[in-house]
C-alpha cells in the first residue's frame, strides 16, 4: 500500500473518518455470513463526491475496495479482499425526497429499509421489497443483492421497484441510470446494477417506486402436523388466482427458538406453520381469506386462524423476522441456503434438504418465503468445530445441486457473494459466465471493485480461441429464417466470417428501421414459433421468440391464464419483437412491463454461442441480470431465441368507466386516483378533438368480481368529486383492453412519439406538445407517465424541439417509425447522460465488438462518427 | 469472570446485526465498533488472539452506554452490557486505569462528606469565575479529555446537600405498617436535593417510619467502569451500614441505585458472607416507582393542568423491568395529560460518568432524545433517575426547549403523600 494512499484518503473524507487500527479492521472483517476477510483500512465518506474521491485514490494505489452498508450480507458479499479498503456508506443516511404524486422517493444507500417504510407510512405509502432484515439492512444493500422479502410474492423484488440509480464506477466516474420515469432510454443499466453485489458500481442514490398503502389486510396462521402438507398447500394457494401478499413457512425447530426468545404466538407442538396475508381493497379480502382457509384445510392443516388485531399480527411478524437471530439459541452458527425451486416442487425439495442434513449429521430448520419457492434451510453448527464446519459446507453444496436439479436456482435473494461462487456452474455454462465477465469488464473494471465475487474465474485458465463453427448460407433476398437455435448459431457464424451484419425480425417486421441489404441481412424468428415448456401450476411458460403474442394468449387461455400485456398497435408482434422493444400498454400500472414479466432468456451472441440468463423463477439473483439487459435492447446485443415468462390467472372481471373533460380536470382526477387506495389497473386519457380541450378519461380495474365492483364504485365517486360525470361501468375483453379509439391505435400514421415523464409532469407536457407542435391523436397514460402521439411529418427542427421539451419535463422520448406495410419499429432511444452512454457503448463493444447485430440501432451504441442522423 | 470463561456466551452472537436497531451510539456514529455486534466481535478476537489488549480498545469498551438496548433486541439475548463490564475489568487490569478514576472510586465515593465538599467547591467556583480559569489552565483535564466541557452539564450545583438539610436518622411517617430505609444516592444527595425532599415526603406518606441512611455511593459508577474491586468495597461498606438497622424495605428514588442494589449479590463469590447479606438486601430493595399511591386516593387533588411525558431510565426499564408503573401513575394523575415519548426507553446519553469521557457521543445521543421530547409537545418530562434528570435538563437548555425536567416523585402533589402505597411490598 503506497504511503500516499492513507493521506489521500484522509484528505478526501477527513482524518477522523479513516480507521486503520486493528480494533477497526477486526470489526469490518465480517458480515452476517460465515465468511471472513482482513481489510486494511475502513473509510466513512459523507457524500457521493467523497465516495468518488476515495475510489479514485484506491484505483491509483491499486488497492481493492468494497462498499458496505451495515454488514448484514448473508453470502460474504461485504467481505474485503486482503488489505483491501472498506467503503462504509453509513453516513449517506438521508431520505432525500418523497413524492407521492410521482410515486417515487429518492434515498441514500445508508438508509435502512424500515426507516424508509416508516417515513413513507406517514404519507400513506410503502416500498414493496421488505426483507426480513429490514430493521437493519440498508437500501444500498437491498439494491446490491436485489433483495426480496415476504411481500415480494405479490409485488416483486427490488428490481421491480427501483427506477434509477446514481453510482460511482470503478474509475471514479459518476453514473446516473434511469430517472423518475417508469421507462427510460437505452439499455437497462439499472437492472444490471441491481443484484450486482457491489461489483459493478457503488450506489450513492436510488430512485425507488412507492405505492399507496393497501386499504386492508388479513393475516392467517395455518398450523400443520406434517411439513409436506404445508408445502403442498403453497402451490395451490398461488395457483388459484389469489395473490397473497405474504406466504411464509416456519418449521418446529425455528418456532421453538423464536418462542424461547419472545413469545410471539407460535405453536410449540406443530410441525410447521404458514403465515399467509392478503391485502388490498377491503371488498373481496374476506372471500380470498376464506378460499385460502379452504385450501389449507383440504391439505390437512390442523387449524387456521386469523390474527385478532394489529398487535397479534405484529408479534407474529416480529417472530418471523427475528428467526435467523433466534436460532442462535439452538446453536451458535448457521449456514443458510437460499435456493429457489418451482412452488410445486416444494415438498420434494424440503424432503431432500432433510435427507441431506441427516446424511451429514446436522440439525436443521426451515424459515422461508414459501410463496415464491425460495427456501432458507438453516443448518445449525458451532463454527469453532472445524469438522462441523466442513460438513456444513458440503451439505450446503448438495442442497444447491438438488434445487438446481428441480428446475430452480442456487440463490433467490442472498446473493452469490463468496459463498456460492463455484456453485454458479450449476446453473451457467462457461460461455454464459464469459459473457457476464465481459459485461463486468465493460463497467470500467480493472478488478479492483469487490473482486472475487459473483463470477468464478474461468475454468481452464484464460478463454480459449473458439473453434471454427459450422455455417449456413442465407437465402437470396430474405436473409435467414432458421428452423432452430442451432441454425441460428450457424447463421451468426456465417455473418461473422463474412464480416456482415444481421438484424432481427419476424414475419417481415422488425423493431429496427433497417432494411435488408448486401451488408445487413434479416435474421428472422418466423420458424422459431413453438412453445418449449408450459408449467401452468407454477405460472411460467417458455416460448420461442418467433411465437406471436396472440397465439401465446390463446394457449394460455386454455388454462385460464394470460400474459398481462396489451401492446396496442403492436399486438401482432412476436414475443421476441416485444421483448426487444419492451412495448406495452397502460395495464403496466398493475402488472408491470415486460422487464418485470421476463424471468429468463436464451439468445445467440456475436460469436454464435447459445447463451442463457435468468431462469424459471422470479426469485433469482444468480449472476448479472443479462435478461433485463436484453429486454428493450432492440436486437443490438444478440438474437433472442427463447423467452421464459411469468404468466398469471385470468382476471375474473375487467371493467372500466369513462368521463370527459378538460385536460386540467382529467389530470387532477388521475392524480387523485393514483394517490388513493382504489388500485386502478389503468388510467388513460384520449384526446377527443384536436381543436378543443376535450379529453376522455378511461379508468379500468381488473381482478375478482367482488373487489372490482366496489373499486368501480369508488372510482366513479372520485371522478364525480373531481368535477367529472362518469358514464356507465362496462366490461372489456381482457386480451385487448378497453376501446381507446380514436387514440393511438390507428395504423395510418407513419410516425409515432412515445415520451415517458414523471407522473406529475404528463399533463403539462401534453398541453405544450399540443400547443407548440400541433400533434394529434394524443394518448396519455397517467398511470405510467407516458404520452403517445401520432404524427405525419417531423422536421429536424421539430424533432429537436420535441426532445428538449421532453427533457425539460424530466423525461425521455422515443420516435417510432412505421415503415410502409409494416406495423412497427423504432428509430431512436437515446439517453443524454454521457457516462451512461459511454457505458452502453462499452457493453455493446464487449458483447458485439464487430457490430454484427443491428449495427445501425442508434442507442448511442454506435461510435460518434457513425451516429445516425434523425 | 474472565473473558475466556465467557467464550460460550460470546460465541452465541451469530452476527445478525439486530443490535444495530436501537443502539444510540451506533445510530450516532454508524461505526461497527460502536454497537454490540462489533464489541462482541472484539471480545471474541481477544479470546481467539487475533488482537491484543491495547489502548485502541478503550473507545469500543468504554464508549458503550451499557443501556442494554442491544440485548433487548437480541433474539438469543447475548448479555452485551455484562460482557463489556467484564472486559473493562480485564482492560483495567491489563492495560491500566486512569489515575483520576482511581481517585474518584477510592478516595471520593466512599466518603459522602468529601463528595459534598468537592461538590461545594465546584458550586462555589461556578458562581465565581473559577471554572473558566481552571479550564484555561488545563487543570480539569486530569479527569479526562472531555471533562471541561461536561462540567457545563452541572450548571446549578446546589450549595447544601440533601443529607445536610436532613440529617441521617429516623423520621416518623404519616402512614402505617412499613418501616422504610431510604437509600440516598449521590445524585439525589448532592445534585438534585429538592427532588430528594419530595421523595422523602412521599415515602413518609407510605410508611410508619423512614430512616434516612448514612449510606455511601451504591458503587454503580465503579461497577460500570469495570472496577469491580472498588464496586465490591463500596457494596461491602453499604451492607455494613445497612445491617446496623432494622427495616422492611430499602427504597431508592434513583433507578440506577435501585438497580445496582438489586444486583449486589453478583459482586460477591457465593462463599463470601457479603453474598448472603447482599441477597437479603436485594430481596428487600425497591425503586420508588414501585411505591406510588393508589389511583383512587388521588382523585380529590387540586388540578394543575400540565401535559407531561416520561423518559424511561435504562436502569428502570431494562434494569428492573419497571415500565408500566410510572405510566400508570402519570395517567392516573388528574390535571395531567400524559403523552407517550417516542423511543421513550432509548438511553439519554448521560449515565453517570459517561459524559465525562465521551462528551460528543453523549451529546449526540442526547440530541435525539431532546428531539423526541419536542415531538410530544409536553411541558414537562418526568423520569426516575437523577443522572437522566441532569442530562435532560442540560439538553433542554442546550437546545432551548422550554420544557421542564423533573423527578417523577414531583408529579405527585404534596397532599397525596398521605396516601398509602399502591402495591404490597412483601
Amino acid at each position: 500500500m503506497p504511503e500516499t494512499f492513507l493521506s489521500e484518503l484522509q484528505t478526501a473524507v477527513g482524518k477522523q473518518n479513516v480507521a486503520t487500527a486493528a480494533t477497526d479492521t477486526e470489526v469490518y472483517a465480517y458480515d452476517a455470513s460465515l465468511a471472513r476477510g482482513s481489510p486494511g483500512i475502513v473509510v466513512f465518506p459523507a457524500d457521493t463526491g467523497e465516495v468518488a474521491a476515495v475510489v479514485r485514490a484506491a484505483r491509483r494505489a491499486q488497492v481493492p475496495f468494497v462498499p458496505r452498508g451495515f454488514g448484514t450480507n448473508l453470502s460474504g458479499g461485504s467481505i474485503s479482499a486482503p488489505d483491501g479498503l472498506v467503503i462504509c456508506l453509513s453516513r449517506l443516511n438521508r431520505i432525500l425526497a418523497i413524492n407521492p404524486k410521482r410515486r417515487t422517493a429518492l434515498v441514500q444507500p445508508g438508509v435502512t429499509n424500515l426507516e424508509l417504510q416508516n417515513a413513507l407510512a406517514k404519507e400513506g405509502f410503502f416500498y414493496a421489497p421488505d426483507p426480513a432484515s429490514q430493521k437493519v439492512a440498508t437500501l444500498g444493500g437491498n439494491v446490491g443483492e436485489n433483495s426480496g422479502g415476504p411481500r415480494c410474492v405479490k409485488y416483486g423484488v427490488t428490481k421491480n421497484h427501483v427506477l434509477g440509480l446514481q453510482c460511482v464506477l470503478e474509475d471514479g466516474d459518476i453514473l446516473q441510470t434511469g430517472g423518475e420515469t417508469f421507462d427510460f432510454a437505452g439499455l437497462d443499466l439499472t437492472a444490471v446494477l441491481i443484484g450486482s453485489e457491489g461489483t459493478l458500481g457503488i450506489v450513492t442514490e436510488a430512485i425507488v417506486k412507492i405505492l399507496p398503502l393497501p386499504e386492508s389486510l388479513v393475516t392467517l396462521l395455518a398450523v400443520y402436523d406434517d411439513v409436506s402438507h404445508a408445502a403442498s398447500s403453497v402451490a395451490q394457494i398461488t395457483g388459484g388466482g389469489i395473490q397473497p401478499s405474504a406466504l411464509e413457512m416456519m418449521d418446529a425447530p425455528v418456532m421453538r427458538a423464536v418462542e424461547e426468545s419472545y413469545p410471539c404466538g407460535y405453536p410449540l407442538d406443530a410441525a410447521a406453520v404458514l403465515i399467509i396475508e392478503v391485502e388490498g381493497p377491503l371488498a373481496g379480502l374476506r372471500t380470498q381469506a376464506d378460499r385460502i382457509k379452504e385450501i389449507c384445510r383440504l391439505n390437512g392443516c390442523r387449524s387456521i386462524d386469523e390474527a385478532r388485531d394489529a398487535e397479534q399480527r405484529d408479534q407474529l411478524w416480529a417472530g418471523r423476522r427475528g428467526a435467523f437471530g433466534a436460532v442462535a439459541r439452538l446453536a451458535p452458527n448457521y449456514l443458510v441456503a437460499d435456493c429457489t425451486v418451482p412452488r410445486t416442487e416444494l415438498p420434494r425439495a424440503l424432503a431432500q434438504v432433510a435427507d441431506i442434513a441427516g446424511e451429514h449429521g446436522l440439525e436443521h430448520g426451515n424459515v422461508f418465503h414459501a410463496g415464491d419457492g425460495n427456501l432458507h434451510p438453516l443448518l445449525f453448527f458451532d463454527s469453532r468445530d472445524t469438522d462441523q464446519l466442513a460438513r456444513v459446507k458440503q451439505a450446503g453444496w448438495k442442497i444447491m445441486e438438488a434445487c438446481a436439479a428441480l428446475g430452480g436456482t442456487i440463490t433467490g435473494e442472498h446473493g452469490v457473494g463468496l459463498e456460492k461462487l463455484e456453485a454458479m456452474r450449476m446453473v451457467f455454462s462457461e460461455e454464459d459466465l464469459a459473457v457476464q465477465r465481459a459485461v463486468r469488464n465493460a463497467f470500467a473494471g480493472k478488478g479492483l471493485l469487490n473482486p472475487g465475487k459473483v463470477i468464478p474465474e474461468p475454468a481452464n485458465g484464460p478463454a480459449q480461441a473458439s473453434a471454427a463453427k459450422p455455417e449456413i448460407e442465407p437465402t437470396e433476398g430474405t436473409g435467414f429464417a432458421p428452423m432452430d437455435a442451432i441454425e441460428a448459431c450457424q447463421a451468426v457464424s456465417w455473418a461473422h466470417s463474412q464480416g456482415k451484419s444481421l438484424f432481427p425480425c419476424c414475419s417481415g417486421s422488425s423493431v429496427t428501421s433497417l432494411q435488408q441489404t448486401d451488408q445487413v441481412l434479416q435474421l428472422s424468428s418466423t420458424n422459431l414459433s413453438g412453445i418449449v415448456d408450459y408449467d401452468p401450476p407454477n405460472q411460467v411458460i417458455t416460448v420461442q421468440a418467433g411465437l406471436k403474442l396472440e397465439s401465446l394468449q390463446k394457449t394460455l387461455g386454455q388454462h385460464c391464464q394470460w400474459l398481462p400485456l396489451r401492446p396496442g398497435r403492436f399486438s401482432s408482434s412476436s414475443l421476441g419483437g416485444l421483448v426487444a422493444s419492451n412495448d406495452g400498454g397502460p395495464e403496466r400500472l398493475r402488472y408491470g412491463s415486460l422487464r418485470d414479466l421476463v424471468l429468463g432468456m436464451s439468445w445467440i451472441d456475436a460469436h454464435g454461442s447459445q447463451l442463457r440468463a435468468g431462469g424459471r423463477v422470479l426469485k433469482n439473483v444468480a449472476g448479472y441480470d443479462l435478461t433485463r439487459l436484453m429486454v428493450g435492447s432492440a436486437g443490438s446485443l444478440g438474437f433472442i431465441t427463447q423467452v421464459t415468462l411469468k404468466v398469471t390467472a385470468l382476471p375474473e372481471a375487467t371493467r372500466s368507466v369513462n368521463a370527459e373533460g378538460s385536460l386540467e380536470t382529467i389530470a387532477a382526477a388521475s392524480s387523485r386516483l393514483l394517490i388513493s387506495r382504489l388500485e386502478p389497473t389503468l388510467v388513460v386519457a384520449i384526446q377527443m378533438s384536436s381543436s378543443t380541450d376535450l379529453w376522455r378519461l378511461t379508468v379500468g380495474a381488473e381482478g375478482f368480481t367482488e373487489t372490482v365492483d366496489v373499486q368501480m364504485d369508488g372510482i366513479k365517486e372520485l371522478l364525480e368529486q373531481s368535477g367529472l360525470q362518469p358514464g356507465e361501468v362496462c366490461e372489456y375483453p381482457y386480451l385487448t383492453g378497453p376501446d381507446l379509439s380514436p387514440g393511438n391505435s390507428c395504423p395510418d400514421r407513419s410516425r409515432g412519439l412515445r415520451a415517458d415523464v414523471p407522473l406529475d409532469r404528463l399533463a403539462d407536457l401534453a398541453a405544450r406538445v399540443r400547443r407548440e407542435l400541433e400533434l394529434t391523436d394524443i394518448e396519455l397514460d397517467f398511470g405510467c407517465g407516458r404520452l403517445l402521439a401520432g404524427l405525419d411529418h417531423l422536421t429536424q427542427e421539430q424533432s429537436q424541439s420535441l426532445e428538449s421539451l421532453v427533457r425539460s419535463h424530466e423525461g425521455c422520448m422515443r420516435l417510432v417509425e412505421a415503415l410502409p406495410g409494416s406495423p412497427a419499429s423504432f428509430a431512436r432511444s437515446e439517453t443524454d447522460e454521457a457516462t451512461a452512454k459511454a457505458l452502453m457503448r462499452r457493453i455493446k463493444q464487449a458483447l458485439d465488438s464487430d457490430r454484427l447485430f443491428a449495427p445501425e440501432v442508434p442507442f448511442g451504441l454506435a461510435s460518434t462518427h457513425d451516429e445516425v442522423p434523425a | 469472570m474472565t473473558l475466556t470463561e465467557l467464550y460460550d456466551e460470546i460465541a452465541r452472537c451469530n452476527r445478525c446485526g439486530f443490535c444495530q436497531v436501537a443502539c444510540p451510539i451506533f445510530r450516532s456514529t454508524g461505526h461497527e465498533a460502536g454497537v454490540a455486534r462489533g464489541r462482541v466481535a472484539l471480545l471474541r478476537a481477544l479470546i481467539e488472539k487475533r488482537i491484543d489488549w491495547s489502548n485502541d480498545l478503550e473507545e469500543p469498551l468504554f464508549a458503550c452506554l451499557l443501556c442494554g438496548s442491544c440485548t433487548a433486541n437480541c433474539f438469543p439475548k447475548v448479555a452485551t452490557a455484562d460482557l463489556i463490564i467484564a472486559a473493562r475489568q480485564e482492560y483495567l487490569d491489563t492495560v491500566g486505569r486512569s489515575g483520576a478514576h482511581r481517585l474518584l472510586f477510592t478516595r471520593l465515593l466512599p466518603y459522602p462528606e468529601r463528595l459534598r465538599l468537592a461538590a461545594k467547591t465546584v458550586a462555589l467556583s461556578q458562581k465565581s469565575r473559577l471554572p473558566k480559569l481552571a479550564r484555561a489552565l488545563g487543570l480539569l483535564r486530569i479527569f479526562g479529555r472531555d471533562f471541561p466541557r461536561s462540567l457545563d452539564i452541572l450548571d446549578d450545583f446546589p450549595l447544601r446537600a440533601f443529607r445536610e438539610r436532613f440529617e441521617p436518622g429516623i423520621l416518623p411517617g404519616y402512614g402505617h405498617g412499613l418501616s422504610i430505609a431510604y437509600f440516598v444516592g449521590c445524585g439525589q444527595d448532592i445534585m438534585v436535593p429538592d427532588s430528594a425532599e419530595r421523595s422523602l415526603d412521599l415515602l413518609r406518606g407510605q410508611a410508619e417510619t423512614v430512616r434516612i441512611l448514612p449510606n455511601v455511593c451504591c458503587g454503580l459508577p465503579a461497577r460500570a467502569y469495570g472496577d469491580l474491586r472498588a464496586a465490591r468495597d463500596l457494596a461491602r461498606q453499604n451492607l455494613e451500614i445497612l445491617f446496623r438497622y432494622e427495616f422492611d424495605v430499602v427504597v431508592s428514588d434513583c433507578s440506577s441505585c435501585a438497580s445496582c442494589l438489586k444486583k449486589y449479590p453478583e459482586l460477591f463469590e457465593p462463599g463470601d458472607p457479603g453474598h448472603s447479606m447482599a441477597t437479603y438486601l436485594a430481596e428487600r430493595t425497591r425503586d420508588i416507582l414501585q411505591l406510588f399511591p393508589e389511583a383512587e386516593r388521588l382523585e380529590d387533588l387540586p388540578d394543575a393542568r400540565r401535559t407531561a411525558t416520561y423518559h424511561d431510565p435504562c436502569h428502570a426499564s431494562r434494569g428492573q423491568g419497571l415500565v408500566k408503573e410510572p405510566r400508570k401513575l402519570l395517567k392516573s394523575l388528574p390535571g395531567l395529560e400524559y403523552r407517550e415519548l417516542p423511543e421513550a426507553d432509548w438511553c439519554c446519553g448521560g449515565p453517570g460518568s459517561y459524559a465525562l469521557g465521551h462528551y460528543d457521543l453523549s451529546r449526540s445521543v442526547l440530541e435525539r432524545k431532546i428531539a423526541n421530547i419536542e415531538k410530544t409537545g409536553a411541558e414537562v418530562v418526568y423520569t426516575s433517575c437523577p443522572a437522566c434528570l441532569i442530562q435532560l435538563r442540560y439538553g433542554l437548555k442546550l437546545f432551548s426547549l422550554p420544557v421542564q425536567a423533573e423527578h417523577i416523585a414531583q408529579a405527585i402533589p404534596a397532599a397525596a403523600s398521605a396516601a398509602p402505597a399502591a402495591q404490597s411490598l412483601y
